[in-house]
């Protein structure tokens, strides 16, 4: 079956040759996009009050948690390894914030950006044991997840905190509390939160990061190929650390906004969320063995699952049912995306 | 007693390479057949047919005038790797209980005659040591009682004793010997010549997918395989431009002293290569030749001194080295489209601008650019690596590397794999590199190639450095392989 090298290409050839990788993408993304539809019209079918601004605006509200966190994972997905504690990070995030504003008094503009630095340890944590000490990031991260869990409920005591009631004998002032809660601010006549801009300025970064800049080609390529890639003297080690580090900043970051529109914080805050921000990016196109994944998929990934979340609750046919859904489109996804794959490398022979 | 086994008209393909094209053999039960050839041949596929782990997609195999029940290869044919594989957390007796369990509830216990096939290959004192303790040349025992406990008739030596001491690879060849006398088929791939003289009773010598030539009795020897091997190969009339170009009147580009193994594969080697020079490093796998080669350019440990451009030490290497592995699957990006694999190695100011943000349109550029000098023969720069035959993702990953600009290229295998269209596009493409005022050093396994590329050869025999072989002082290829065969044997018995 040898193409002969100076034959003309055949129109379909050239258009199957030049288009593969756009095309795979078009693929995934095209499907996710008539996924979201149906499933949507479908809710419609069940409850003519699906489609309906409110239920809109509170889909997106409620996938930005999953869809920032899934972005950071993203990166640490794309260059081939795992991070299972960006739940937990999110969760510590929250905690250790309202640890260290109203507990140390330490002024909500500064406790941030401390807490954005603990996310940075814990990226470099994550990053140079699983690089330096090479063991498996699977490991590093189930390790790390408890690790901030446990952190979390030494620093908060086990108590949750409310910066509205702060405990006996602290005290929040009103400037401070007015700028925490315009970080998530509401506003227009159906509430619609700023925490979709937040979402959606990360994805705008992750995106160029992932897409339009260096980092990102050298993300994908170290993902595709590590040891090409190590054998080419490209950075790996310290990419992968960067990796780390994004994911747990980012994080972080959710957490924050979640807190900051929630209110509350509690130990346990975000470990449910570790599958379904796996979930959200594995939908959205990434594979797990690396060099694979887009800033757009995991917000697609997101978006489905919260549009499953929010129709399902209305629809109220039990809890069993949210998580059914989680499962059965996790797989189906995937197993779509190997058939469709397998179907073209077949025909493409 | 087995049957003997005709193959006629094999062929197989992978894609657009076709590794073997109407093979015709006889596998005759009794006698040790040896098979030889260069990378590529088709020896690899034609034992992985054999063994029932591919499809052949023409010709037939028979055995005893019936077809060769290619679904009961599994059981019938056992191949003896050079990296046995088996079950490194099993004990030697469990790893020969695999696979023939039966469908007791109970953990199953041994049959007798599991221990006395063990203590005949000497495994006696291991039979209950978990298998990745235990020595290659035991593990190998291990995969020879495996076989014969399931009653296996052919047995495959793939290269098997490349990692054994003498000792142990005698012990091993007079199994394979009594393999034989017990009326098995047994045969052995192997590039050593020696062992193919001393150890068989016929060889066959392979080539671009079929036999070129079989010697037995009087006519085998190490020089008429050798001769076979090279005169089969080399088919083209060399690049006649390259001799004339005078390189000892050059400066040093890479200079090494004292150069010793961290593994001990050689110790305190010093040589050097001269700007616009092609340096060919040859030796047989555990010679250290490959481990020389990979050595230079950082990726296997060693110490020693080390300058490239007049700058010494490991930052000279890394500005100034490229090293292409020999494998495509540790050179190219299999999820990258072609043009981004050819720009895999560059960064900042190359493809990225302020802020590090890719530059497409330059990126472009400079894929198409290479793609042009490089004669790459692609439709687009869009389209996925693989897609590309075998010589032409050589291409882009030798490319790929003098991309980034290094004044020493170092390749392992420069053309493995690849049809001699492509071979020739990459020799000139090294000579062009060279021309300019750089320099190549290149672990070579075929005397032509080294013929057709090099300026200068040194032979690399039990991690010692012959004297240099300067290739214009040579007529035709046949001297050089004459020469290069003589040194790389004289190494060994010093």
């Amino acid at each position: 079956m040898s193409i002969p090298d100076n034959a003309p290409p055949t129109r379909a050839a050239r258009f199957s040759a030049a288009g593969r990788a756009t095309f795979d993408l078009t693929l995934r993304l095209g499907g996710l996009a008539v996924a979201i539809v149906v499933v949507g019209f479908v809710f419609q079918v069940f409850n003519d009050a699906f489609l309906n601004t409110d239920v809109i605006i509170s889909v997106l509200r409620s996938m930005s948690s999953v869809a920032i966190m899934g972005l950071g994972l993203t990166l640490v997905i794309v260059i081939g390894e795992i991070d299972l504690s960006v739940g937990a990070m999110y969760g510590l995030a929250a905690n250790s914030l309202a640890v260290i504003w109203i507990q140390g008094g330490v002024p909500v503009q500064l406790a941030i950006p401390l807490v954005l630095l603990i996310a940075v340890g814990v990226g470099i944590f994550n990053g140079v044991l699983t690089t330096a000490l090479r063991i498996p990031s699977f490991i590093v991260t189930l390790g790390s997840y408890n690790l901030l869990y446990g952190l979390s409920l030494y620093v908060t005591h086990a108590s949750t905190f409310n910066p509205n009631y702060p405990p006996e004998g602290y005290s929040v002032a009103d400037s401070q509390l007015a700028f925490f809660v315009n970080l998530t601010k509401q506003f227009g006549a159906h509430q619609f939160s700023v925490e979709v801009f937040w979402m959606l300025a990360l994805a705008l970064v992750v995106g160029f990061l992932l897409h339009r800049s260096l980092f990102g080609f050298r993300l994908v390529a170290i993902g595709g190929n590590p040891l090409a890639a190590q054998l080419a003297r490209l950075p790996v080690r310290r990419y992968k650390i960067l990796a780390f580090i994004l994911s747990a900043v980012i994080a972080a970051i959710a957490g924050i906004l979640d807190f900051s529109f929630i209110q509350t914080s509690q130990p346990d805050l975000g470990l449910s969320q570790t599958f379904p921000v796996f979930a959200a990016v594995i939908i959205g196109g990434a594979s797990l063995s690396g060099g694979k994944g887009t800033a757009i998929g995991t917000l697609g990934g997101a978006l489905l699952l919260a549009e499953l979340q929010i129709g399902l609750a209305l629809l109220s046919p039990g809890p069993h049912a949210q998580q059914i859904f989680l499962g059965a489109v996790t797989i189906g996804a995937v197993a779509l995306d190997l058939g469709l794959t397998r179907l073209r490398a077949r025909r493409a022979g | 007693m087995t049957q003997r086994i005709e193959i006629r008209g094999l062929r197989k393909g992978y894609g657009n390479t076709k590794a073997l094209v109407g093979l015709d053999l006889d596998l005759i039960p009794g006698e040790v057949l040896g098979i030889a050839g260069p990378n590529g041949a088709g020896k690899s596929t034609l034992v992985r047919i054999l063994a029932g782990e591919e499809r052949h997609d023409g010709g037939e195999v028979r055995i005893g005038g019936a077809a060769f029940p290619l679904a009961e290869a599994a059981r019938l044919v056992a191949v003896v790797h050079q990296e046995p594989q088996l079950f490194p957390n099993l004990t030697v007796a469990e790893n020969l209980l695999v696979g023939r369990e039966g469908a007791h509830l109970l953990r199953p216990a041994p049959p007798d005659g599991d221990r006395a096939l063990m203590t005949a290959l000497g495994l006696g004192p291991y039979v209950a040591r978990p298998l990745g303790d235990c020595t290659l040349a035991v593990q190998q025992r291990t995969e020879i009682a495996r076989a014969l406990a399931r009653d296996a008739r052919v047995f495959l030596f793939d290269e098997p004793n490349s990692a054994l001491t003498d000792e142990e690879s005698d012990e091993l060849f007079q199994e394979i010997r009594k393999l034989a006398d017990a009326g098995n088929i047994v045969i052995l791939v192997t590039h050593r010549l020696g062992d193919l003289v001393e150890h068989t009773s016929r060889v066959v010598v392979m080539r671009d997918g079929k036999v070129a030539a079989e010697l037995q009795g009087a006519a085998l020897t190490e020089e008429g395989i050798a001769q076979l091997l090279v005169l089969a190969e080399h088919r083209a009339t060399p690049d006649s431009a390259r001799g004339l170009r005078d390189t000892r009147a050059e400066a040093a580009l890479l200079q090494v002293r004292g150069w010793t193994h961290r593994g001990g594969l050689f110790a305190g080697l010093s040589f050097a290569a001269a700007r616009g020079e092609i340096l060919a490093l040859m030796g047989v796998e555990g010679s250290g030749a490959r481990e020389l080669l990979r050595s230079l350019g950082g990726v296997e440990a060693s110490q020693g001194e080390i300058s490239v451009m007049g700058e010494s030490g490991a930052g000279a290497v890394r500005r100034y080295t490229a090293y292409v592995p020999a494998t495509r699957q540790l050179s190219l990006y299999s999820n990258l489209s072609v043009g981004n694999n050819l720009l895999a190695r560059l960064g900042k100011p190359d493809i990225a601008g302020f802020g590090y943000a890719l530059r497409p349109r330059r990126m472009r550029a400079l894929a198409e650019d290479a793609v042009r000098r490089f004669y790459v023969k692609t439709r687009t720069l869009g389209q996925g690596i693989r897609s590309l035959s075998g010589g032409n993702q050589q291409k882009v990953a030798i490319a790929q590397a003098l991309a980034s600009r290094p004044r020493l290229l170092l390749l392992e295998e420069p053309t493995r794999g690849v049809d001699i269209g492509a071979r020739r596009e990459i020799y000139r493409l090294l000579s062009d590199f060279a021309a300019d005022g750089n320099a190549v050093v290149m672990y070579c396994t075929e005397v032509p190639e080294m013929f057709e590329a090099a300026d200068r050869v040194v032979v690399v025999s039990d991690g010692r450095l012959s004297s240099s072989l300067s290739v214009a002082a040579f007529p035709h290829v046949e001297a050089l392989a004459t020469e290069v065969t003589r040194l790389e044997r004289h190494g060994r018995q010093t």
